[in-house]
């Protein structure tokens, strides 16, 4: 399977006063249709990991930053953040990527139909009725004309995971996915999301610090380890293959 | 992309509408600050400009008045009335041949009332709709049309006396009133004539005969005729210092109301000063706290401009879309402001025309004024967005995305 990701020596630092955090990647590739999980602890860095991952953050240096999604040319997204490259890069997000956030993400002022298929609209791809076959695996079809702000925090995620799904990208990022939802309707979800990324041939990369409970099968999970370095002043994380 | 740009117009709105409260606030400051600016202004160009224009525009303030008399031929009238800065010149005989007697039907007593000549674009007869023509019209100043008790349209008899060959001799003349020349513009008794009239006036008293009144006497006089004063109005009032100084050059002595003309000069300018100032420390202050108020709007909507940037909206087209929200709020704004100005205006007009017994509007605005300051609320509001949108564009994505 062809490379979809490939990081070398990626370091992000986030330093408010004396509180620095800095996260590390030595070394990470990732393969078409892998199944990849981000574990870790709290204040890790799984989220900052995969807003970089997401085309949504930059790195503060990067030896090598690629992106090569399925049936597309390699993209050098560190050169992309270097020149601000903006437009380029949220071309790229459109077209391959479904991020689903931690929290929220949502339009406040549009249904969640409308949510769904923002993400298509933008593609001009035609309307069909796989949004709606989504949500209904999702549980999400009797909410499709509520707007965001009634809808349950799981349900608020299950929207977020559907439209992330919507425009077919061949990357799915998932930050925490089934965080607010208990564990029986977790696990139903993450069966049916890994059934579709399955089908659909998607690359797909989870964080998670609650993993006991998540599906294990076929997960490969990058390995963390934290530090604390320059005299206790910053915490360093560190990801690696 | 086209797809991208009907989106965000699409999205704006619906973010706009779906914020209703916080949109309607937004329009209801923006008007608040605008409506009493549109009132001000309404004021100046309404009451205060034709208070202004009426001492302007004052005849008396625009008359040059001879000093004793001279002899002015119609070739000296035909140079001055082709002046620029000459509004209206008309002749003026001796004030004892431009006297006549006036008697009507109504009232027991005979007035001696003086004659003044007048044609068309007699400054004190700018109100007048008819002007007295041939040797049968007239118009009344109201002080003497009150003592005859004579209303517009009707008669008067007016009478002539001379001493002709050692015998007393009157004529008499029928003549029609025309028109009658409020008190506001000329307070004397008055009776405007045509020239035709003041002339054969003036043959009869000189003894001379006028045929086509049936008036005899010597033969009529066929020379050239010559004036001994004029009646002389300047086109504006700052047109009066410098005809003076050429009837002077002339060696004519005149005079003229030169220092009233100073004081409203003077009194035009600074009140146009101290508008100017307010207009603009007012449009100054409209802008700061409309751009304000909508930059601090695309600051609290950074959150949904970034997750529109990670679905992948361009930087470009995101701009678009708190500059869209302004320009609904100032157009909304700038609509209810003048809402809120026209009923003012109404209101205004309604309470204080009768008591101010004046026939102009007090508070009014022409429609390019309404246009201009949709100009610069559109202006502002576009400004103030596109500056606030192109930081919030400048943020990554992941930074608005973590603010709870
Ligand atoms: N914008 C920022 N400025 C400064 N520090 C930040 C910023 N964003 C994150 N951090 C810090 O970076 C560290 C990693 O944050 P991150 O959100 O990636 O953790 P996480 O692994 O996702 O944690 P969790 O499991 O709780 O979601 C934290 O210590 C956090 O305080
Ligand atoms: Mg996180």
């Amino acid at each position: 399977m062809p490379v979809i990701y490939s990081l070398k020596n990626v370091v992000k630092s986030r330093v408010v006063e004396d509180a620095g955090f800095r996260l590390r990647v030595p070394s990470i590739e990732i393969k078409a249709q892998e199944n990849v999980a981000l574990v870790g602890h709290s204040g890790c860095g799984k989220s900052t990991l995969l807003d970089m991952l997401a085309l949504a953050l930059h790195p503060d240096s990067a030896d090598e930053f690629k992106l090569t999604p399925i049936d597309d040319k390699s993209q050098d997204i560190a050169r992309l953040w270097q020149k601000k490259k903006q437009n380029q890069l949220a071309k790229i997000r459109r077209q391959h990527i479904g991020y689903v956030l931690q929290q929220g993400g949502l339009l406040p002022y549009l249904t969640v139909r409308e949510n769904i298929e923002l993400p298509r609209k933008l593609m001009n791809m035609p309307e069909d009725d796989s949004t709606r076959s989504i949500a209904r695996v999702m549980g999400i079809h009797r909410q499709l004309d509520k707007l965001p702000g009634l809808l349950s925090a799981g349900e608020r995620q299950r929207v977020a995971f559907t439209r992330a799904l919507s425009h077919r990208p061949s990357i799915l990022l998932a930050d925490e996915p089934t965080a607010s939802l208990d564990p029986i309707t977790a696990r139903k979800i993450m069966a049916v999301v890994m059934e579709l990324v399955k089908g659909l041939k998607i690359t797909m990369i989870t964080a998670s610090h609650d993993w006991a409970h998540v599906y294990k099968m076929d997960l490969r999970s990058l390995h963390q380890e934290a530090e604390v370095v320059e005299n206790g002043n910053v915490y360093q994380s560190t990801f690696r293959d | 992309m086209f797809t991208q740009f009907n989106k965000i117009i699409s999205l704006s709105f619906r973010d706009y509408t779906h914020e209703w409260r916080m949109s309607g606030c937004f329009v209801l400051a923006l008007a608040s600050v605008l409506a009493p600016m549109m009132i001000l202004f309404g004021l100046k160009f309404g009451i205060v400009s034709s208070m202004i224009n009426g001492l302007i525009e004052n005849p008396a303030n625009r008359e040059i008045r001879a000093v004793g008399s001279g002899r002015y031929d119609d070739a000296w009238f035909e140079r001055f009335r082709a002046r620029k800065d000459v509004a209206f010149v008309i002749p003026k005989t001796r004030a004892l041949a431009a006297t006549i007697q006036l008697k009507s039907p109504n009232a027991s007593r005979i007035f001696s009332t003086e004659m003044l000549a007048t044609a068309e674009h007699d400054p004190l007869l700018v109100n007048v709709a008819s002007k007295p023509q041939g040797y049968y019209q007239i118009v009344l100043s109201e002080s003497i049309a009150d003592k005859l008790k004579v209303h517009k349209g009707e008669r008067v008899d007016g009478s002539l006396v001379r001493q002709f060959r050692g015998k007393r001799e009157r004529v008499h003349i029928d003549l029609q009133v025309v028109d009658i020349v409020p008190v506001s513009v000329i307070s004397r008794k008055m009776v405007f004539v045509s020239l035709d009239l003041i002339l054969a006036t003036e043959s009869f008293k000189d003894g001379r005969a006028v045929t086509a009144l049936g008036w005899s006497g010597d033969a009529e006089k066929s020379t050239m005729r010559e004036f001994p004063s004029f009646r002389l109005y300047a086109r504006s009032i700052s047109d009066v210092e410098n005809l003076v100084k050429d009837l002077q050059q002339q060696g004519i002595n005149v005079k003229a109301n030169i220092s009233e003309i100073k004081t409203v000069q003077s009194i035009d300018h600074n009140l146009s000063i101290i508008f100017w100032i307010i207009a603009c420390v007012g449009a100054v202050g409209f802008s700061f706290s409309l751009g304000a108020s909508l930059w601090a709007n695309v600051d609290r909507k950074r959150r949904e401009l970034s997750i529109l940037r990670l679905v992948g909206f361009h930087g470009g087209k995101i701009i678009l879309f708190p500059v869209l929200q302004s320009m609904y709020t100032g157009f909304l704004g700038w609509l209810l402001a003048v809402l809120m100005y026209l009923l003012a205006e109404q209101s205004i007009n309604q309470l204080l025309a009768p008591s101010l017994d004046i026939d102009q509007v007090i508070c009014y605005l022409l429609p390019q004024h309404f246009f201009w300051a949709l100009a610069l609320t559109m202006f502002v509001a576009a400004t103030a967005a596109i500056l606030g949108g192109i930081r919030a564009s400048r943020i990554e994505p992941s930074d608005g995305l973590r603010e709870i």
